[in-house]
């Protein structure tokens, strides 16, 4: 298996939901005029509390300073697994079950707290760049790690990092154990041919930035038990919308697309308050319970809570799976 | 495409069919502008062609990709690779053919939608189509369908889950299940068949090329790079690759493939098509966005490179097809360097033919040849005889000519040069008689005065009145009458000179003009006789030549008006005769007869009616000077006309500068005007003194005509040309370069053999026994071994050859005849580099006019076919 270390620089934000008015215009320009910035990486995920953006340096440039921007402080390095053709495993189950074991155990292991992005095409393991030297010589006998650079990937010498195994010096604490959250709504991921937003541009604006408007509210009769949960994402080019199917009905059809089955999926939120940056392990303390049985999953964190998707048809066993966890904490 | 870009395809075998598409698929017939009936809808798309629309498919939106089936039934099948991943076979124009109708509508879903970013239709299996789609998690991004395949069971269950799609989905022509699933964890950007063996496909992956061979689908042979967009392999030349990113196309040759062969210069706009021309080889067209130009590169002369960093050279050009900005272009598969260019704005086509460069070589006999595309042109220059064309001769024919007809050989008649010139160049005439009278005077003066006249010669007269003194001056009468005239006459031994150089007064001390005369009148010049008369001052000779021009057969009467004119001559300075004169002569249409009115009706030392008249000879404006200019005027004159000669590159200036510095300079005018460089060499080869043959100038002309001789192969006319030069010129002559050394003792057989005195000293220095006559030399003189044996007659060499013709006993007697000449050539050594084997020249050129390889058995060196000038014939027959 090889381990890319992917050529962007990623800040971590948020943008309060009433200062939103501040950031339409850098928003707009980033997610429907690649042509104007050289932004290679942004994600937008809208949550109850929050708007979490995630993209590269030269995208943060565009977004101005203010009292309703929250920055973490760190610089956040993308890492993604890639599969030779011909280690195929014996796994049907898809995203952060298929690392679970590999990467994001062995990382919390280590004490490296993760950032998770998972996408329609794939799913990116954000590290703080300081913690590089530790995620290298934690992963380097599982994978080989190559660095890109410039477009072209450099097989990267475990030389050229650390000089051996170096504590995070972090306290080894016992996670505890998060409250879930598992709204009703169901959910897809898809995806989109980048040339055809222009043609969806207005029905996009309105589901992210309107969609607090009271038409919405009246609609929300069982607002307790839906989640308000957006994201989109322009990664090197590729599109990557996750949505429940209430928003996903406004699209017109044609244009989504996902995969042949077309799977729904049910979210299970992690956190009872905003979890911060620091804590580690909590994508492991869903992920390997899931991998353990064999059920797929895309994980989505941001910037106050994490969000799991499963598939609609696990979601029983999955919720059962989390309650035991709680009455039996932390035994993995 | 995908709404704006547009695209084009030529139907694969239909030459006059063409799809566009962009929103939609039209299909187009492209035609000859006139022959249809102008219909409507008709497109022009040059002065020459417009297309038709025949019709229009709008079945598959969110199209990306689209590739049309390469087989010839059925028709017109395209498969279209839509935005979500799905190929849908789709058909254009055709009514319900029923060869196709159960493949049209056929859709082939891949298990994860994903943006289809290529096509490919393989060449031999066309039931394989190759669909290249973008990267989705761990799935395969390079699908290879079976279009003939059934739907599989599963592919209902999976349509069955199915809710997000809108289209209705008839399971019967839905595939989900691909033949081959390539590239897991990769996205493919483009794809292509490999035509060397159809089982291998090259895909352009993420950040890789990558060789699927279908027959082990597990094992790939991949290279990184981020060349890795439109994949595309060289018809003429299977294993040559072209790809490119951004704005660079690399070239790829399969069995190195490491690392791209070249990369072309890149573009500042990203590239949108890069496209090897079908129907010639190794020339490869680009476009980029936003561009009205495609670009071009012509690898034609490509060798492989031999080093790893020798780059090869490509010729790079641009072509500007129509004024907007250009979609996309396709070439034509069939038709020469032919495309149709569609722009990107408004779908407008342009028919467009790439001209071919044209490659031009003149050939050594003025013929010219130029190449273009695939056609060879030949331009022989015209009225090489017949009709006297009314364009001139180029110089070089008449080079070529001049040579072959011995020009300038003729030592002994010099002035004749000229008539082997063609004897119509008034300019070759004028310097042959010239330096026939150089020759003249210096053998004269040879005769009589010491040698260092002899260059006083040849120093032209400008020299010779510079050093004029004790000039005399004469006022004689008119001759035939007792009348003194007034007009001064000047003498000096150098004026005689310069009198002769003209060619106006022959040997001896008498300055006797009959004899020049009587040749004029020969030669029916009879004004020019008429003039000469008249300025020695014999008016009734003048008269009594004008007669005898006026009744001589074909004569011109008016001459005898001009006598009678002439026979009112009267030296009142006020008279009505002399008023008329000096103003009617002015329309005299001949020269010489104006200038005797002038002269006539002119004071005494103010000639500048004669002596500026341009159409009269240089030689005799000279000789006129000599005789009636005093010596303060005559340099002056002299120099000026010198001077005007040499800017113009006159050679009847020859005649003043003779053959020194001066006439070097003027020569050089001559020869920068003609380019004649052979009458320059002949000429200057007659300049004995060193300073002027040593002049690097005449060098390089005598040189050039060298190589002039050998490349129209007049390989004797050359030799001739040495030995002529060899005489002229002794410090010309090559010295020896080869000797033949004997393989006992090392010494030359040649120096042994010209120590030897009855020796002729020609041949021996080739080594050979010159006179076969008189002695045998079949051993080295040195050592006394024996030579080695000829290998056809096995003698010895040195033994002369027995039995060819011309070499009887009859014939040794005689004198060197051209026979005896060609006899003791066959009596050279002759002998393979390769081989090393060898004999008498006579029987190696014998056997090799009927063999190939050499003579002696067991050795297969073919000797004749080393020696590469060894089958040119001269092109000269003497």
């Amino acid at each position: 298996m090889d381990l890319h270390i992917l050529d962007h620089r990623l800040r971590v934000t948020s943008i309060a939901k009433n200062g939103l008015v501040h950031f339409t215009h850098p928003l707009i320009k980033l997610i429907f005029l690649r042509n104007r910035t050289r932004c290679k990486f942004f994600s937008l995920t809208e949550t109850p509390e929050n708007y979490t953006v995630v993209l590269d340096e030269e995208g943060f440039k565009e977004l101005p300073p203010s009292e309703h921007l929250q920055v973490e402080s760190s610089i956040w390095l993308p890492l993604n697994v890639v599969s030779n053709g011909n280690a195929s495993s014996s796994s049907q189950a898809v995203g952060v079950t298929k690392i679970a074991k590999s990467v994001i155990a062995p990382l919390a292991q280590q004490h490296v707290s993760v950032f998770m992005l998972s996408t329609y095409q794939t799913d990116f393991i954000l590290v703080r760049e300081n913690d590089l030297s530790v995620v290298v010589s934690s992963l380097e006998e599982e994978f080989n790690i190559y660095k890109e650079v410039g477009g072209e990937s450099v097989p990267l010498n475990c030389q050229d990092v650390s000089n051996g195994l170096q504590k995070n010096g972090k306290e080894a604490i016992q996670p505890t154990v998060h409250p879930v959250l598992i709204p009703k709504n169901q959910f897809c991921v898809m995806s989109l041919d980048p040339d055809t937003l222009p043609s969806i541009a207005t029905i996009l604006i309105d589901v992210l930035f309107y969609s607090s408007s009271p038409k919405e509210e009246t609609h929300s009769s069982s607002s307790q038990d839906c989640i308000e949960f957006f994201s989109f994402s322009l990664i090197d080019g590729y599109v990557s919308l996750v949505m429940d199917t209430e928003a996903q009905r406004r699209f017109p059809a044609d244009l989504l697309f996902t995969s042949s089955s077309g799977e729904l999926w049910r979210m299970v939120r992690i956190g009872g308050h905003p979890l911060g940056f620091d804590e580690c392990g909590i994508v492991a303390q869903i992920s390997q319970p899931l991998a353990d049985s064999d059920i797929s999953a895309y994980y989505i964190s941001t910037f106050s809570f994490d969000h799991a998707l499963v598939p609609e048809e696990d979601i029983g066993s999955v919720t059962d799976m989390l309650q035991h966890q709680r009455t039996e904490p932390a035994t993995s | 495409m995908s709404g704006s870009k547009p695209d084009i395809l030529w139907s694969p075998h239909q030459p006059d069919r063409f799809v566009i598409c962009d929103s939609e698929l039209g299909l187009y017939r492209i035609g000859p502008v006139g022959s249809a009936e102008t219909k409507a809808g008709t497109l022009p798309l040059s002065e020459e062609s417009a297309a038709t629309l025949l019709a229009i498919n709008s079945d598959t939106p969110y199209m990306k990709c689209v590739a049309w089936y390469p087989k010839h039934e059925p028709e017109c099948l395209l498969a279209v690779g839509q935005a979500n991943g799905r190929v849908v076979l789709t058909s254009l124009g055709q009514s319900h053919n029923s060869s196709c109708k159960d493949l049209v509508g056929k859709e082939f879903v891949p298990k994860h939608a994903r943006q289809c970013n290529t096509l490919a239709w393989n060449p031999v299996d066309s039931n394989l189509l190759a669909a290249g789609l973008d990267k989705h998690r761990a799935d395969f991004s390079v699908l290879i369908w079976d279009i003939s395949s059934k739907y599989s069971p599963e592919a209902s269950v999976a349509a069955e889950k199915i809710r997000l799609s809108s289209v209705d989905l008839d399971s019967s022509t839905v595939v989900t299940k691909p033949l081959y699933e390539l590239g897991q964890n990769d996205a493919c950007l483009s794809l292509c068949w490999l035509l060397r063996d159809p089982k291998l496909l090259l895909a352009g992956m993420h950040r890789n090329l990558a060789i699927f061979d279908l027959r082990n689908t597990s094992q790939k042979t991949f290279v990184n790079t981020k060349a890795i967009q439109g994949v595309t392999v060289d018809p003429h030349f299977h294993d040559r690759v072209a790809s490119f990113f951004e704005g660079q196309v690399a070239i790829w040759d399969l069995r190195k493939f490491e690392k791209p062969v070249l990369t072309l210069t890149e573009q500042p706009k990203p590239l949108t098509k890069v496209a090897w021309c079908p129907t010639r080889t190794g020339l490869l067209a680009t476009l980029t966005r936003d561009s009205n130009i495609i670009r071009l590169y012509d690898m034609q002369h490509t060798p492989t490179p031999i080093g790893d960093e020798t780059e090869p050279t490509i010729i790079e050009r641009s072509v500007h097809p129509c004024e907007s900005q250009i979609g996309s272009f396709a070439w034509h598969p069939s038709s020469q360097n032919r495309m149709v260019v569609v722009s990107a704005a408004n779908r407008a086509m342009t028919d467009f033919t790439v001209f071919e460069r044209i490659s031009l070589a003149w050939s050594t006999t003025t013929s010219l040849m130029w190449a273009c595309g695939r056609h060879l042109y030949d331009c022989v220059e015209e009225g090489a005889e017949g009709v006297e064309s009314m364009i001139e001769k180029d110089i070089a024919t008449k080079m070529r000519q001049r040579a072959q007809s011995r020009y300038g050989h003729d030592t002994i008649q010099v002035w004749r040069n000229h008539v082997l010139a063609g004897g119509n160049d008034p300019q070759l005439k004028s310097l042959w008689h010239d330096l026939f009278y150089m020759k003249q005077c210096a053998e004269d003066m040879e005769l009589k005065l010491q040698g260092n006249k002899q260059s006083v010669v040849y120093s032209g007269i400008k020299n010779i009145v510079k050093t004029s003194s004790g000039t005399t001056e004469s006022r004689r009468c008119w001759s035939g009458s007792d009348r003194q005239t007034d007009v001064p006459r000047y003498h000096s031994e150098e004026r005689c000179l310069a009198l002769r150089l003209c060619g106006w007064i022959s040997r001896g001390p008498e300055i006797d003009m009959e004899a020049f005369l009587r040749s004029l009148e020969q030669e029916r010049e009879w004004e020019r006789a008429a003039a000469v008369a008249l300025f020695n001052l014999d008016i009734r000779r003048a008269i009594q030549i004008l007669n005898k021009g006026a009744t001589a057969e074909k004569g011109d009467l008016n001459l005898n008006v001009v006598a009678m004119a002439l026979s009112g001559y009267t030296d009142e300075k006020s008279s009505l005769w002399r008023e008329m004169c000096s103003s009617l002569r002015l329309q005299l249409k001949n020269p010489y007869l104006c200038v005797m009115f002038a002269f006539l009706t002119s004071e005494p030392g103010a000639y500048d009616g004669v002596l500026y008249e341009s159409s009269v000879a240089v030689r005799d404006r000279v000789a006129f000077a000599c005789m009636f200019l005093n010596d303060a005027q005559l340099p002056r004159y002299i120099d000026k006309l010198t001077n005007d000669m040499k800017e113009a590159g006159n050679l009847e200036g020859m005649l003043l500068t003779g053959l020194t510095k001066d006439g070097v300079d003027l020569m050089e005018s001559y020869v920068n005007r003609t380019g004649d460089v052979q009458t320059a060499s002949f000429c200057m080869l007659k300049g004995s003194p060193g300073e002027v043959l040593k002049d690097p100038r005449v060098q390089c002309w005598i040189e050039n005509y060298r190589n002039l001789l050998d490349a129209w192969r007049f390989w004797h006319k050359r030799a001739e040309f040495d030995i002529h030069r060899g005489k002229l010129d002794p410090t010309s002559k090559p010295l020896a370069q080869v000797f033949v050394s004997c393989n006992f003792c090392g010494k030359s057989i040649s120096y042994s053999c010209s120590a030897m005195p009855h020796q002729g000293r020609g041949f021996s220095q080739y080594g050979v026994s010159g006179s076969p006559t008189k002695s045998k030399v079949t051993s080295c003189p040195g050592c006394r071994k024996p030579l080695p044996r000829c290998a056809l007659c096995l003698m010895n060499m040195g033994t002369p050859v027995s039995n060819c013709p011309g070499t009887g006993k009859s014939d040794e007697k005689v004198d060197l005849t051209r026979e005896n000449k060609l006899a003791q050539f066959n009596n050279w050594f002759t002998w393979c580099h390769n081989c090393r084997h060898g004999g008498h020249a006579g029987h190696m050129l014998s056997w090799f006019r009927d063999h190939t390889e050499c003579p002696v058995s067991a050795c297969t060196c073919k000797c004749m076919q080393l020696d590469t000038t060894g089958n040119l014939v001269p092109s000269d027959s003497s």
